[in-house]
Parts: C-alpha cells; sequence; structure tokens
C-alpha cells in the first residue's frame, strides 16, 4: 500500500493505493486538481519511488515553479534522476521541449507514456491531464489508450493518477473512462450561487469499500491539499434561541468570553462547539449580535460554509433584525436556513406566514423547530446539508 | 427585467424604444464581428461605464496581456488605477504568461495560462466570488474567444465557456463575450451564438443587437478616439 | 494621445496625419504596434521593410529583422542600391538579423547575424526573443520586420505558427518595439489569415498600385497610390 499523505484521502482508501493501481481525481470545472496528482507524487518521491508527469497543459519549467511554490524541491529529484517529465506541451506552443521524452505529434502519446510507465516500475505517474487528451485524439481512442497504460501500470506495479477536469463530455465516454479505473475520487465545488468551497471525497475503490464522507479542501502555498473542518454559524436576533440551538446540535459546547481568531484577541461572547450529523462533521459558532456577526464572518469567511438564522416565530418585530442577517450572509455568498423556532407556542407564525412577513425568496428554506421540544432540528441540518451537497 | 447601462452613448436609448427596457441586467451577451471593427472597445468602454457607476466588474483578458490592456484603455481617456485601488476590477491574466513575464498576483490580479482551460476556471472561480462579495450585481467581460482557439481545441473552447457563462449568470452578473467571426468553424459559430442570450453584431459600419425575448435594433456607428458612438437608429 | 514614429517610407507619414487635430500631430505608425502588410507577391512588402527599418537605424532605433525569402546577402545588396549602408549599424549592433531562408549562400553566423530555417519555428522563436532581449536592453524602442510570415506558414501547422506568432507579438510589445508582419495573401487557410488579421493593430494592404491603410489605431481608413521607384516606395496624395 503506498500512502498519498494527503490528509484523510489515505484512510478513505484504507491505507493508500495498491501498487499498480490507476486512480482517476476527477473534478468539477473550477475546483485545483492538479494537486492532488502532485503531492501524491511528492510523498512517493520523499520515501524513495521513482516517479514522472505526463504533461499536456503547461511547460515543465511551470510545473517546476508550481513545485516550489508548494515547498517542494522537484527540480533536485529530477536533477538526481528520480523523477522526470514527458514533456507534451512545449513542442505545440513553440517553445523548446524539456524532460527525459517529448512528444512532437499526438500520435506519439500513447507509446511514450507506455515507456515511461515502464520506465518506473513500483513507482507513480501522473498523468495532466485527460481532458486535453481527449480532444486530441479521435473519438473512442482515448479509452483505448488508457486501457493500455492501466494494463502496463498493473504489469509494472506502477501506480497511475489521472487528473480529468469533468467538462460536459458525452455521459457514456466519462463511464467508459471511470469504468476503466480502479480508483476513483471526486473533487466537487460546493456552491451558493458562487463557488465557496471544495470537497473531495472516493466514490469507488475496487481494493476497498471507500468511507462515504466528503471532506473540504483548500489547496495551500506552500503546503498543498489542507483539509478543514467547516464553520458553521449560528446567529439571529435577541432571545430566538440561538445558545439554546447551539446546545442541542454541538452537545459539548461552551461559552466563550475571550478569544483570538485570526490575529486578533478580541473580547466576544460566543458559543462553540463540535457537531456531527450523519458524517458531517463541522465547528458551531453561536454568535450573539449582528456586529460580531460581521467580525466573525469576516475572520472565518474561507471555511464557513453555512449559517442556521434562528428566528422567533412568535415575535414579527424581529423580523428585520434577521432579516440583516440574512442580506449578509447573502452577500458574503453563505448558505443559509431559517430556523423559526418556538413553534410549541400557540401564537407562533407558520413558515410561509414567516416568509411572507419578511419577503424571502423560496430558495431559502424555512424550517419550523421547537428547541423546546426538541423538533424539527433534525429537518434544520439536513436542510443545510442539502444545500451543500446539491 | 432590470436593466444596465452599457456607457455606449445611443445604444441604452435604442433598446429602450418601443417599451424595450435597455440592455438587461443578468444576461449573457455574445459581441461578434470580422476583426478590427471595434468589438474590444465596446468591451473597454462596457466595462469602465459600469466601473464608474461603481459595479464591480471580472474582466478576462486573453489576447492582450494586463500592462497592454491598460494602455490600450488609456487611449481612449479611460484610466483604471483608481478601480484596481478600490478593489471594483478584478483581472484574469491569462496570456502575460506566455511571454515569460511574470506579474504578481494580487487581491484583485490573478494570472493564469491560455492552454489551460482548468487553471483558467480556477481562477474565474476565485474572481468570481471575489467580486459577487463587492456587489451582487456585477459585470464580466470575456476578451477575446480568439487566443483561446489559437490554443486550444475547438469544442474545449465551447465546453469552458458554456460553464463560464453557467456560472457568470448564476452569480448575477451581466456578461460579455467577444468572438471574432471566421476564427472557428461555422458549426462552432453557430453553437456559440446559441449558447448565449443576446447577439451584437458589429460589421464595421452598423452595429445590430437581437436578444433571446426577438428585441432586435440596429443603428449606425463610429469609433472615436472617446469610444464607439451611436448614430441613427431604429427598432426592427 | 496616440505616438507615432516616422515609418521611413515617403509620403506615409502624411497620408497618416489624424484628421481631428490642431495640427500638432505627426503621421507615420503608432508606437508599440504590430502592423501586418499584406498583399500578392512583388508589389514592395519588402521595399517598405527596409525603408521602414532604415528609417529607425537613421533615428538610433534598433532593428530586429526576421527574413525567409530573401537571405541576409540579398537584403544587404538590396538596401544599398536604396542607398541605405548597414555596415556601420552591424558593426554599431543596432541591426540584429535572423536569417531563415532556404536559398542561397548564408552568411557566418556572428553575435548580430544567425541562421535559422523556416521548417523550426521553435528554433526562429528561441533565436528571436533573445534577439528581442538584445536590441531592447539599452533601448527604450525598437522596430521589428517578419518578412514573411508566409514562408513560416507554409512549412508547418498553421495553428502551431500562430501560437508562436503570438509569442513574438507579445514579447514586442512587452519591450516597447513596433513591428510589421508581411504576408502574402491567399496563401495561407483563410481562418488563419482572420487570425492574423485580429492579432494585429493596424492592417494594411497593397496591391501594386494603391495601398489601403485598412485599420489603424486612431485613424479611419486611407487610400493613396503609390510607386516602385529606385528609392523604395512614394506614396502620392491620399484618394
Amino acid at each position: 500500500m503506498k500512502k498519498t499523505h494527503i490528509p484523510k484521502l489515505d484512510d478513505f482508501l484504507g491505507g493508500g493505493i495498491p501498487e499498480g493501481s490507476s486512480v482517476l481525481f476527477y473534478a468539477d470545472p473550477g475546483v485545483e486538481c492538479e494537486a492532488f496528482g502532485y503531492q501524491t507524487l511528492q510523498s512517493r518521491l520523499e520515501e524513495g519511488d521513482h516517479g514522472f508527469i505526463f504533461t499536456n497543459v503547461t511547460e515543465p519549467s511551470s510545473i517546476l515553479y508550481e513545485f516550489e511554490k508548494f515547498g517542494w524541491d522537484l527540480e533536485k529529484e529530477m536533477e538526481d534522476g528520480q523523477a522526470f517529465f514527458v514533456d507534451g506541451s512545449s513542442y505545440f506552443i513553440g517553445v523548446p521541449v524539456m524532460g527525459k521524452y517529448s512528444i512532437e505529434d499526438y500520435s506519439q502519446i500513447e507509446k511514450v507514456v507506455h515507456t515511461a510507465i515502464t520506465d518506473v516500475p513500483e513507482g507513480v505517474g501522473v498523468i495532466n491531464n485527460l481532458s486535453a487528451l481527449i480532444d486530441y485524439l479521435d473519438p473512442g481512442e482515448t479509452v483505448g489508450i488508457i486501457k493500455k497504460w492501466n494494463k502496463a501500470a498493473r504489469e509494472n506495479k506502477t501506480i497511475l493518477l489521472y487528473i480529468f477536469t469533468e467538462w460536459d463530455y458525452e455521459t457514456d465516454l466519462i463511464d467508459e473512462i471511470k469504468d476503466s479505473m480502479d480508483c476513483l475520487v471526486n473533487l466537487s465545488t460546493i456552491e451558493e450561487r458562487v463557488i465557496i468551497g471544495q470537497g473531495f471525497m472516493v466514490t469507488g475503490a475496487t481494493w476497498t469499500t471507500p468511507s462515504s464522507s466528503m471532506v473540504l479542501f483548500n489547496i495551500l502555498r506552500p503546503g498543498g491539499v489542507k483539509i478543514f473542518i467547516p464553520k458553521i454559524l449560528v446567529t439571529g436576533p435577541y432571545n430566538a434561541g440561538k445558545s439554546s440551538f447551539v446546545k442541542n446540535i454541538a452537545p459539548n459546547s461552551v461559552s466563550v468570553d475571550k478569544m483570538a481568531l485570526g490575529q486578533v484577541p478580541t473580547t466576544v461572547a460566543m458559543d462553540i462547539g463540535h457537531m456531527e450529523h450523519k458524517g458531517f462533521v463541522a465547528d458551531v459558532f453561536g454568535t450573539p449580535g449582528q456586529e460580531r456577526f460581521d467580525l466573525i464572518l469576516d475572520l472565518l469567511s474561507k471555511e464557513a460554509v453555512g449559517a442556521f438564522i434562528l428566528v422567533d416565530s412568535t415575535d414579527p418585530h424581529t423580523f428585520p433584525r434577521a432579516k440583516e442577517m440574512i442580506k449578509k450572509c447573502k452577500a458574503e455568498a453563505i448558505p443559509k436556513v431559517i430556523v423559526a423556532n418556538k413553534q410549541d407556542l400557540p401564537n407562533s407564525l407558520t413558515p410561509d406566514e414567516i416568509r411572507k412577513a419578511m419577503r424571502i425568496d423560496s430558495s431559502i428554506p424555512i424550517i419550523p423547530v421547537s428547541i423546546l421540544k426538541n423538533e424539527g432540528i433534525d429537518e434544520a441540518i439536513d436542510a443545510l446539508l442539502e444545500i451543500l451537497y446539491r | 427585467m432590470s436593466m444596465v447601462e452599457t456607457g455606449i452613448p445611443g445604444l441604452d436609448e435604442l433598446l429602450s424604444l418601443n417599451d424595450g427596457e435597455g440592455f438587461p441586467q443578468n444576461t449573457t451577451t455574445l459581441v461578434y464581428g470580422p476583426p478590427k471593427v471595434g468589438k474590444s472597445i465596446f468591451s473597454y468602454q462596457f466595462a469602465y461605464h459600469g466601473l464608474d457607476l461603481k459595479e464591480p466588474c471580472l474582466y478576462i483578458t486573453t489576447d492582450d496581456g494586463i500592462k497592454q490592456l491598460t494602455q490600450n484603455m488609456m487611449d481612449f481617456g479611460w484610466f483604471l488605477q483608481g478601480f484596481i485601488d478600490e478593489e471594483l476590477l478584478y483581472v484574469i491574466d491569462s496570456i502575460s504568461s506566455l511571454s515569460g513575464v511574470r506579474v504578481e498576483n494580487t487581491a484583485t490580479y490573478a494570472s493564469s495560462k491560455i492552454n489551460d482551460p482548468t487553471d483558467l476556471m480556477v481562477k474565474v472561480g476565485l474572481g468570481t466570488r471575489f467580486v459577487f462579495k463587492k456587489s451582487n450585481e456585477f459585470r464580466s467581460v470575456f476578451d477575446s474567444l480568439t487566443t483561446p482557439f489559437v490554443f486550444n481545441p475547438e469544442p474545449m473552447v465551447v465546453r469552458f465557456l458554456k460553464t463560464y457563462l453557467r456560472r457568470l449568470k448564476e452569480a448575477g452578473a451581466t456578461v460579455l463575450v467577444n468572438y471574432t467571426e471566421g476564427v472557428a468553424s461555422p458549426g462552432t459559430e453557430r453553437i456559440l451564438k446559441s449558447i448565449v442570450d443576446n447577439v451584437i453584431m458589429l460589421d464595421g459600419s452598423y452595429m445590430t443587437f437581437k436578444s433571446s425575448y426577438d428585441l432586435m435594433g440596429t443603428a449606425k456607428y463610429d469609433i472615436t478616439d472617446q469610444g464607439i458612438v451611436l448614430g441613427e437608429g431604429e427598432i426592427l | 494621445m496616440i505616438v507615432r514614429i516616422t515609418s521611413g517610407i515617403t509620403g506615409f507619414d502624411e497620408l497618416t496625419v489624424p484628421g481631428d487635430d490642431l495640427g500638432f500631430a505627426l503621421g507615420g505608425i503608432p508606437e508599440n504596434t504590430i502592423t501586418l502588410l499584406y498583399g500578392p507577391v512583388g508589389v514592395g512588402k519588402s521595399l517598405f521593410c527596409h525603408s521602414f527599418t532604415y528609417e529607425g537605424l537613421s533615428t538610433d532605433e534598433p532593428c530586429l529583422y526576421l527574413t525567409t525569402d530573401q537571405n541576409f546577402s540579398t537584403i544587404y545588396h538590396n538596401m544599398e542600391d536604396l542607398g541605405f549602408s548597414l555596415q556601420e549599424y552591424m558593426e554599431g549592433n543596432m541591426l540584429q538579423v535572423i536569417d531563415a531562408s532556404s536559398n542561397g549562400e548564408k552568411m557566418e553566423d556572428s553575435p548580430t547575424h544567425q541562421s535559422s530555417h523556416v521548417k523550426n519555428p521553435t528554433d526562429i522563436l528561441v533565436k528571436v526573443s533573445r534577439g528581442i532581449n538584445s536590441v531592447s536592453q539599452n533601448n527604450p524602442r525598437f522596430r521589428g520586420v517578419v518578412d514573411s510570415i508566409t514562408a513560416i506558414l507554409e512549412s508547418n501547422d498553421e495553428m502551431l505558427i500562430m501560437r508562436v506568432l503570438k509569442s513574438y507579438i507579445l514579447r514586442v510589445k512587452e519591450a516597447g518595439g513596433t513591428a510589421i508582419i508581411t504576408h502574402t495573401q491567399g496563401s495561407a487557410d483563410p481562418r488563419t489569415e482572420i487570425i492574423i488579421k485580429s492579432m494585429a493593430d493596424n492592417i494594411i494592404k497593397v496591391d501594386g498600385e494603391t495601398l489601403v491603410i485598412e485599420s489603424m489605431k486612431g485613424l479611419g481608413q486611407k487610400k493613396a497610390p503609390y510607386e516602385i521607384t529606385e528609392e523604395g516606395l512614394i506614396l502620392g496624395k491620399e484618394e
């Protein structure tokens, strides 16, 4: 089993990648996917394996620069003969080729990469990227070539990592590509009108039953793939039930008076906890008021993926306040769910009535809840998760 | 439907005739025509006017790098520095890297590679999020499709464009895409015209606007040293 | 305000004076732009380039000259016939030549004169890039000539040449240069020719009798008759 050393990925893969396996990293357009191939290669090189990068989207010198930005010295590994390039990019833009092998005609690709695979037995090859190949080869040729490469990889115990951006190709083609791989890792976007995050999940592996969890990540330079635990904010007007909500979904939450978020030490009264719901894991931050909310939003903006806005269903006077907070979330592209609390009381408004009174459009869910009676809370969390993983 | 001010004297008025709404907001428009008829100038004017109105702009430049783009706009008296300082203009420069120039990325400038649509889309995603947070009503310009077609297979450019249009529209932007007629095959050109809401055709003398809800207008136009100006026009 | 550099072609600068000014503006070729000069064979495109180059040299602007049809020896003698002496400029490193022609005897390689081949566009681009670095090092402006792009297109995949051309254009502009690219219209794929027109800033057409400025920064369309004489091209009054 060869470890990738990408956080959580080895766990999802049941320990790592068996020798000779083919792995397809398939990404929604907009997700940074090549880091997965590069980081795995780097980890393997550090453990003494040999490897190569086949590139048809960018010249080798740019890739060396990318590695440098990540904090990895690919140049040295190349000089030591541990790694080499198959340059399928330079010739086609009129730049001098670089690397052990180079491609000057697309008909050469199959054979040259095949040779590279046999050059690194028990090593790693990165194909960056498959999307660019499909248009340069004849239709139908791509799958045939992949199968030949994977066969050679299996025979040589070489791991092949394919980087693939899933543009809108024919479904049949995509299915055929996926079927010819030993392992599938999906890199997807989390969107709320704009891309607010990216996550990865192993969706198939011939050697193990992968965990069905998605993990959110960022690509850091330097650093590489870093996973993060998403932050969920709980906010709302005074007395809507925020603290109770946080305590309910994050049972071990604590109230904090002073903390340092990022660089700034600040006096904030907040409830902070950790929640787990059907495999989804998040840190929860309950904020007391608008000003603090703005502050927290700024500090956590990179990792905040959702917000629960509590409203007191019996007190329409507080609706404008809630509306301000919703607007703020909207502006920050944070998915949100309105939790209409205190449904147990006789004078509570229904979600539809609340929607009318607040003039909220139908895209934002309003979930009826009674924290007192412990009703509706699961539905509220499900509603937020549905938006995130849609 | 609400409207957006284009900044092209005569155009908004022309489109407002006959109970029209002016230039429609949150739509995608293909600006096409032969080389050298003023398509880029149209985009500069459109972007600049928006900036003047404090509407942020996500500008993706593929034919010219940021330095050249800034210079081109200066020729018409459109100065970008102030808007760059105010972080209203976000530029994705996918061509400067080809000449080996390494311009430092900043909060509002990202460089990408013309032959790597995956990377370009990543930068578009980041830029869209940034601009969206500045204002939920913003503009985006893709200037132009020529260089992408030179460096990538046609189907790939089309796939990229479809994703770009979908994402930007979802985020609430009003989008302009430039295309030089004849650069791609006729089949691809048909696809390009079919995946946008409106088309604006420039032929050197006349500008014709056709929207998806069947509004069609045409007018004479000139390129002056203050940009494009429309002359007499009519709704068809 | 668009800055222009003197073209060196008699009558051209007068033709290109922008009309709406107070009379202070001068004509010529807009600085830091790329001009496509196209037309059939034998109408004076190379002559235009010779004059353009010499005008630059005699006003202290170095020139990077890429030739693909005429070899350098021919150019040297043609320019002598026009009354242009290149010797001192070569000695002063003001003229850099890349000779990618495939005929005649080549001169020996030197720092200011190198050979390449139209069948090897990567090599051409490498030498041209080095040349641009070299001429622009101590000079804020320089002139570039590609005469012609046609020969390179004929020997290679056209799209590859478009990419190389784009790289060339970017580098010239980045370094502050002004370049002319010649082309024999109709010899390449129509799509390629549209791309070239798209990449250029100014487009001039010559047909043996008339010079038409189809597009130029800061100027409308202009036309003038011209003649090929022993002193080069001479333009008549605007039509």
